[in-house]
Order: C-alpha cells, then sequence, then structure tokens
C-alpha cells in the first residue's frame, strides 16, 4: 500500500510529496508503529509481518498461550528486565571508570551528584537481582508443566535442545549478576568476589587455572576488574542476546508454548482410529493397516485470535507492570555502597552474593572433622554438588519418559514424583539461601534474624 | 479479553507516569537545594538582591587534585569565604579567617582537616554518621560521645597528618601536649615511632592506619570504635588487652585522649612535596635529648640502657631513669632483692621467679656471662648508692629510712 502511495506521489512530484517520500516518513512510521484496534483481519496480520519489532511474533496465537496462569509470562518479564539492564546499563558506561583507583569513587559520584545517578544504579541492581529471580522461577515453570518435552504438534520439535539453551542462559545471567557485583569496588563487591572464585578454585585439576584466568592473576586487582568489566558489559550481554533470541526462535520452531500441544491430543483422540484393510504394494497384496497421515486438523479460527492487538496489548502491559515494579523497589531499597575495597580487611562474615549462597551454605555443610582430619566443603558443596545438578538439568528432558498427555499441563499425575523430587530440591535450594542471607552472622554463625549482631566497629 | 486489557494497560500507563514524576521530583527536592534558597535569602536579607544574584547555584565542589579530594561541602557550606556572615547560623556562617590564610580552600578543601564525606550531598551521609563511612565530621558530636571538652581537638589529628614531625604547632594544643608525654613518659624506650625506638613494644609509626577490625574491642564497654579503644587502652592498658606488658602511667582521660589523637594522626598519607616544602621530613631530637642520650648509653649504667632494664628499672645511682618506673630502682638492688625474695641477689639472677623469670624469658635474654656482669654493677651500684647518702646526709642530715 505505502509503495504505491509513493509511485502515486511520485507522478505528482508536489514539493511537499518528494520531501515525504525523500525521509520516507510514512513507511518508517508504519514500520514501527502498528494499530491496535485493526478493522479487519488484514491488517490485523499485516502489523506483525510488516512491522520490524513485531516480525518475531506468529500472525495468530492460541488463547491458552496469552493466559496469565499458565506461564505467569516470566520468560517475558525476563526479557524485560534484560532491556531494562541494558539501558541502565548503557548509560550507567557512560558514568562509570573500571580502574581500582577511581571506580569506587565514580559509583560515589553516581550515588551523590549525577543527575538521576542514584536510580541508574538503583533501578540496575533491582533489576538485576529480579531477573536472577525470575529466570529462576522461569525455570521451575517449564520443568513443573514439562514444557521441555517434545509433543507430537509441530515437525523438528527440540525443546530439550531449548531447555538445554535455557540451562545456559541461567547461568549466564548468574554470571552476569555476578561480574557485574565487582564492579563498584567496594568491601561488599570486593569479597563476594573472594568468596565465589575461592570456591571455583576448589575445583580438582581445572579448579586453580580456571581461577587464574578469571581473575588474570592470583588476586582480586585491576587486571581482574577489567576482564569482569568486559565480561559483564560486552561479551556476557552479547551471549544472552544471541541465546535468547535462539530461544525465541526455537519456541516458533517447536509449535509455540507446550500448553498447545494439549489440544493437539485432544483432537486427536477425537479421531477414528485408521481401520484394517488391504493394502496394495509395488510388490501386490499385503495384510496391515493404511498409511495413515498423522495430521489432525485443528480448527484456528476457534481458539486463535490475532497477535495484534492481542499478543501486543499483553506484553505491553507486562513491560509496564515490570518496571513498575522495578522502579518502586528502586526508591524502596537504597543499593549498599560499603567501604573502598580493602584486601586487608576481611569484613565479618565475608558472604557471597546471595544467590551463590545456598552453595555457601552447601561448603558449610560439608565441611566436617573426623577424627583429626578436615573435609573441605568447597569441593563437595561448591563443585561436585552444583555440578551434578546443572547435569542432572541437562539430562533430565532424555530421562522424563513420561506420557505426551502430561505436556504443558501443572503438576500433572504421571509427573507426579518427578515434580515432587524437584520441588524438594528447590525448597532446599531456597531454604539455604534464606540461612546464608538472613542467620549468617559474624564467625559464620547462626543468628535469628531478630538477633543483633556485634557493631561493626568504626574509627570514632 | 482485549477490552480488560486496555484498562491494565491504562492503568500500567498512568503508574509508570506517576512513578516517573515521582522520579523527578525526588531528585529535584534534595535537601541542598532548600539551604542554598535560604542562603540567597540570607544574602538577599544582608546584603540585598543584587549580591544574591551571584550566589552560585547548583552542586558545588572543591576538587583538590592533588590530595585526591573532592569535596561537595560547599554546596550547603556556601559563605565560607563571604565577609560579614561570621556570625550567621550555620551552614551559613563565614570561614574563620585565620586558618585559612595558610590553608587556602582551593589547596586544602574541606574534608583533609574536618574529616566526612566530601562526596555525599546529603546531611547525614557527608556529615559521615553513617555505616560503613569511616571519617565523621570531627566536631561537635563527635566530641559530646565523649566527652572532649574542646570540639576542634579532634580536628587536629588531621592536622597531625602534615605536622607530624613538628615539635610543636600553634593551635594545636591537644597534639602539642601528646607530643610532650611521648618524650615524658619516654615511649620510644619500648616502642620505634618515625624510626627512632625500641623494639619491646609494637612500631607505632603508623598507627593510625590499622584497620578498625584489628582491634580487641571485648573488654572495652560502650562504643566499639578505635578512638575509644586508643583512650582506654592509654588509660589501662592490661584491662583493654590483659597480655599487655604496657605500664599504666595512671593518664588523665584529657591526656589520654591527646594521646588517642596523636597515635591515630600517625598514617602513611602521600602528601604533595608542594604542600611539605622546606619541611624536615624525620624526628630531629635536640641536642639536650642527644646529650641525655649519651649520657644513657655511654655512663656508667650502660649495661642497663642496652639490654632494656631500664624500661622499668631506674639505676639511680648510676645515672639510668626509667620514665616507667614500673619496677623498683636497682640501686639498692643487693638488700632488696635479699629483702623480697630471701636470696642473694647472685642466686635470684641467676634462676628467677616471678615477673622476672618471665621478662628475662621471653624479652630480655641475657647469657650467664651477662647476668654476672648485671650482678657485679648492681653491687657496684649500692656502693655508690651509699657513697652518694653519706654525702648528701654530711651537710644536711635526712631522716632516717630515706
Amino acid at each position: 500500500m505505502a509503495t504505491e502511495e509513493i509511485s502515486e506521489t511520485k507522478a505528482s512530484s508536489s514539493l511537499l510529496a518528494t520531501l515525504r517520500e525523500k525521509l520516507a516518513l510514512k513507511p518508517m512510521w508504519e514500520k514501527l508503529t502498528w494499530t491496535w484496534k485493526p478493522e479487519t483481519k488484514r491488517e490485523a496480520g499485516d502489523a506483525v509481518v510488516r512491522n520490524f519489532v513485531l516480525h518475531w511474533f506468529p500472525a495468530k496465537v492460541s488463547l491458552e498461550s496469552l493466559s496469565w496462569g499458565y506461564s505467569f509470562w516470566l520468560g517475558t518479564i525476563s526479557a524485560v528486565l534484560f532491556l531494562i539492564l541494558t539501558i541502565t546499563g548503557g548509560i550507567l558506561m557512560f558514568l562509570y571508570v573500571p580502574s581500582v583507583e577511581r571506580a569506587y569513587l565514580s559509583v560515589k559520584d553516581l550515588e551523590f551528584s549525577t543527575s538521576y545517578g542514584w536510580f541508574l544504579r538503583g533501578l540496575h541492581r533491582i533489576s538485576a537481582h529480579l531477573m536472577v529471580a525470575v529466570v529462576f522461577l522461569h525455570m521451575v515453570r517449564v520443568f513443573l508443566t514439562g514444557a521441555f518435552k517434545n509433543g507430537r504438534k509441530a515437525v523438528g520439535q527440540n525443546r530439550p535442545l531449548n531447555w538445554i539453551v535455557g540451562v545456559a542462559l541461567l547461568l549466564i545471567t548468574l554470571l552476569l549478576s555476578f561480574t557485574g557485583y565487582l564492579l563498584p569496588w567496594d568491601q561488599l563487591a570486593y569479597w563476594a568476589i573472594t568468596v565465589g572464585t575461592n570456591i571455583a578454585s576448589s575445583a580438582p585439576v581445572f579448579g586453580d587455572p580456571t581461577r587464574f584466568i578469571l581473575l588474570g592473576g592470583t588476586t582480586i586487582e585491576q587486571a581482574t576488574l577489567i576482564r569482569f568489566y568486559v565480561l559483564h558489559c560486552f561479551l556476557l550481554p552479547l551471549a544472552t542476546f544471541g541465546l535468547v533470541s535462539y530461544h525465541m526462535w526455537r519456541v516458533r520452531k517447536d509449535g509455540g508454548l507446550a500448553c498447545t500441544e494439549k489440544r493437539y491430543e485432544e483432537a486427536k483422540k477425537q479421531e477414528q482410529p485408521a481401520i484394517a484393510s488391504k493394502t496394495y504394494s509395488l510388490l501386490g497384496i499385503t495384510g496391515g493397516t493404511a498409511v495413515d497421515v498423522q495430521n489432525v486438523m485443528i480448527d484456528d479460527e476457534e481458539d486463535k485470535v490475532p497477535s495484534s492487538p492481542y499478543l501486543t496489548v499483553r506484553l505491553a502491559v507486562v513491560t509496564l507492570a515490570t518496571t513498575i515494579v522495578s522502579i518502586l523497589l528502586t526508591l524502596l531499597v537504597r543499593a549498599p555502597l560499603e567501604e573502598a575495597a580493602n584486601p586487608a580487611v576481611t569484613p565479618n562474615p565475608a558472604k557471597a552474593p546471595w544467590y551463590f549462597l545456598w552453595l555457601q551454605e552447601l561448603v558449610t555443610i560439608t565441611t566436617f572433622t573426623v577424627g583429626g582430619i578436615t573435609i573441605n566443603g568447597a569441593l563437595i558443596g561448591g563443585i561436585i554438588l552444583p555440578g551434578v545438578l546443572v547435569a542432572a538439568a541437562v539430562l533430565w528432558p532424555y530421562f522424563d519418559k513420561s506420557p505426551v498427555s502430561s505436556i504443558g499441563r501443572w503438576f500433572p499425575k504421571e509427573r507426579k514424583w518427578q515434580n515432587r523430587v524437584f520441588l524438594i530440591i528447590v525448597a532446599a535450594i531456597l531454604i539455604l539461601t534464606f540461612i546464608g542471607t538472613y542467620m549468617r552472622g559474624p564467625f559464620w554463625e547462626i543468628y535469628m534474624p531478630w538477633q543483633e549482631w556485634e557493631q561493626t566497629p568504626r574509627r570514632f | 479479553m482485549f477490552s480488560k486489557d486496555a484498562i491494565k494497560l491504562y492503568v500500567m500507563g498512568i503508574s509508570l507516569l506517576a512513578l516517573t514524576a515521582f522520579v523527578f521530583f525526588r531528585e529535584n527536592t534534595t535537601d541542598w537545594r532548600d539551604y542554598q534558597a535560604e542562603f540567597r535569602d540570607l544574602v538577599t536579607e544582608k546584603f540585598g538582591a543584587e549580591r544574591a544574584e551571584q550566589v552560585p547555584s547548583g552542586v558545588q565542589q572543591i576538587w583538590v587534585k592533588d590530595l585526591d579530594r573532592v569535596d561537595r561541602c560547599v554546596t550547603c557550606h556556601q559563605a565560607m569565604e563571604w565577609k560579614g556572615l561570621e556570625t550567621a547560623p550555620n551552614p551559613y556562617r563565614t570561614h574563620p579567617k585565620g586558618i585559612l590564610e595558610k590553608h587556602p580552600l582551593t589547596a586544602y578543601g574541606c574534608t583533609s582537616c574536618h574529616g566526612g564525606q566530601g562526596f555525599s550531598t546529603t546531611l547525614p551521609d557527608a556529615h559521615g554518621n553513617v555505616e560503613h563511612w569511616e571519617e565523621p565530621v570531627l566536631g561537635q558530636e563527635v566530641s559530646e560521645a565523649y566527652l572532649i571538652k574542646n570540639s576542634k581537638a579532634l580536628m587536629e589529628m588531621n592536622c597531625n597528618s602534615c605536622h607530624r614531625y613538628d615539635r610543636q604547632t600553634t593551635g594545636m594544643d591537644y597534639i602539642n601536649t601528646a607530643k610532650n608525654l611521648v618524650e615524658e613518659k619516654d615511649c620510644r624506650a619500648c616502642h620505634t615511632i618515625n624510626g627512632r625506638g625500641g623494639i619491646i613494644g609494637p612500631d607505632l609509626t603508623y598507627e593510625g592506619d590499622k584497620p578498625t577490625e584489628q582491634f580487641d574491642y571485648g573488654r572495652l564497654t560502650g562504643r566499639h570504635a578505635v578512638f575509644a579503644w586508643q583512650v582506654a587502652h592509654f588509660q589501662n592498658p592490661k584491662m583493654v588487652s590483659p597480655d599487655s606488658i604496657m605500664p599504666n602511667f595512671g593518664l588523665s582521660s584529657q591526656d589520654a585522649q591527646a594521646l588517642a589523637l596523636l597515635v591515630m594522626s600517625w598514617k602513611k598519607e602521600p602528601i604533595p612535596a608542594s604542600y611539605i616544602s622546606g619541611v624536615q621530613l624525620r624526628d630531629v631530637p635536640t641536642p639536650e635529648e642527644i646529650a641525655k642520650e649519651k649520657e644513657m648509653l655511654e655512663g656508667d649504667g650502660a649495661f642497663f640502657v642496652q639490654n632494656k632494664c631500664f624500661v622499668c628499672h631506674s639505676v639511680s645511682s648510676l645515672g639510668v631513669n626509667s620514665a616507667a618506673k614500673i619496677g623498683p630502682d636497682l640501686s639498692d638492688a643487693v638488700v632488696d632483692v635479699q629483702n623480697r625474695f630471701g636470696r642473694t641477689l647472685d642466686d635470684f639472677l641467676m634462676d628467677p621467679t616471678g615477673t622476672m623469670s618471665v621478662v628475662l624469658a621471653t624479652q630480655i635474654p641475657l647469657t650467664t656471662e651477662q647476668r654476672q656482669q648485671a650482678i657485679a654493677l648492681l653491687k657496684v651500684a649500692y656502693q655508690r648508692k651509699l657513697e652518694q647518702q653519706i654525702k648528701n646526709t654530711s651537710p644536711s642530715p635526712t631522716p632516717a629510712g630515706k
């Protein structure tokens, strides 16, 4: 339509039209916007097909996939948080100096004198914490609904692969947060990274070299800061962007959300089974069943709606809600900034970032003394157990033999036991994280949340 | 479904707009803006609207590159160099002029003397009485907490960063007192300070750099702070650290506070050369001190000085004078040991009991020959004492027993 218009105006060659043509105002505008009240189905479909922003959506989408209660939109929320982090992080890159002399002071500047610096830093920090939590919850949702399982709806499904991509994305999210943790270069940052990287170094054979490469040496210094900075601002976001794109593309390839498999299965049940008959082959008559084309027609018009506006409006609601929650939390929780990093003074207690505190707890639990020999838990609790968990997560789809009918439903009977085991692991991680965060005080002793810790010493 | 979602979208949109407005409001209603407005009113009232227009607005700062300081105190304390506001209430008061002549704001900033957090633009953070900020403003609030009479005394700690090698500095009464005490109590007998002194106690040259976490506050009542620890330790070393062999000098609380400020000022701070040009960067002893030291080290009692006995004991008849005087004067050790332990001096020194057994085992290891030398010298010392007594008694007799 737009191109026709342009060619017409070309013919008339009025000044205004030429100008419009040169600026290509209308086509570009149309490429970026769409009507949210399409008059016709064609207009609705056009919006998705023609629009750059919407092109990754299908033209039509099933109502189940849009429901709040099935997916809780956790993947979308993660993506929105990543967007907030990219925008705030991009601005912060102009203001933060990744050098051990200036880093801490530039964060102080952000807090006190840069316009909206406190807001940018707070929002970036809160969104990062939320992203870790939401990505984890997204994984929990996918597991509980068996959404990593292939159904029978689409050809070329590979949901297990997409699940593995998801596990990789969770790990990258943790790494992103972990690398960002060091950047303020205060005591909190310095010692959290010390604890975190010390756990890594306890891995056999690869432990120390890994730590050496990560830190750019044996101690956390300038080499570490610039490495973490480049990882945090460039490599890891790039990897996230690439993997998220692939993750989304695979969702489309796999025939959409797993919950849509249900309707296919229901429709299939109503089909008549193939009739036993004579079949002619090239070599003559053989016994058996007729060729049964396993294709079930589902009436698209019945349960599907145009993505524009149904999906787009919901997407906008989720985007706004996520932004609002992040901003509200930013206003309520002040981002901490402790003393400048001091390798000579270990805070008591020294804690890893909160999402690794369950590991620190595991290390504590698996460290014990038997007959004068102390077993260091860093290997068992810090490397082997989490390693086993990640490996189990990666391989799980290939061991899950539950029937196709259990895909895309919450708490199906067929997957009762694996969901229970999974939930117990999740609960254990959450409980250990809670203990590590709120109940560990000086000398890693247990303190009840209402119990007061010793005073932090001061100069005056 | 669509219309419901549309309503949600409107609600969310309006909420986000409201939140954005709130963030904008919060950014633009900071306390320092109020202080600047009030200052402008004050200037208008006193000097007229024209002067008020010259008052700068926005975050103000003094950046002292050489000292690596960014002090935004002047954002609220705008009258620092104004004439005529000497009696105005803070933060609008003019800074006392005298000190600024030698220490201009542009070269020193604020926090290098006053403490506090120069980066901050909010009152609690700037004045530094917040968690994770070690150097609060050294003024009234801290002084009151420690019952220090002169609220400006605490600042002397920071003055002494540059003035540490001065014997006495005008206006630094507490530090001057403390420096006198260091000489008077002969702290160098045990401690090395600025490269000179003994090795019985720890080197104190950079005592001020010792991190807060490295003190044991377990026996301290009240605030867990380095200053509190230092004051308590000066007043009663054994109470704060039971293993300490440092004597209790019976210092007044003011003297203890002065000494605490002095030791806390001893930091390894890089000071640009231009700030301390012409200053002798080491402790230069006076001729009298050198003479006294020489006399102690080369006189008849040199043995007791070289082997650090003089840290606790005077041997007055041999000219050895202990500042601490923890143990008895050894001039009459020959009879005193007999009286106290019922053993001869020879016997006791070869196989001591009590404190001396600990000291000779840990602090001052003496060989058998050295012990014999000590016994011989102590006998000389007693002889000398008796002679001195006779000399003293002949012109004017003293009462018996003295």
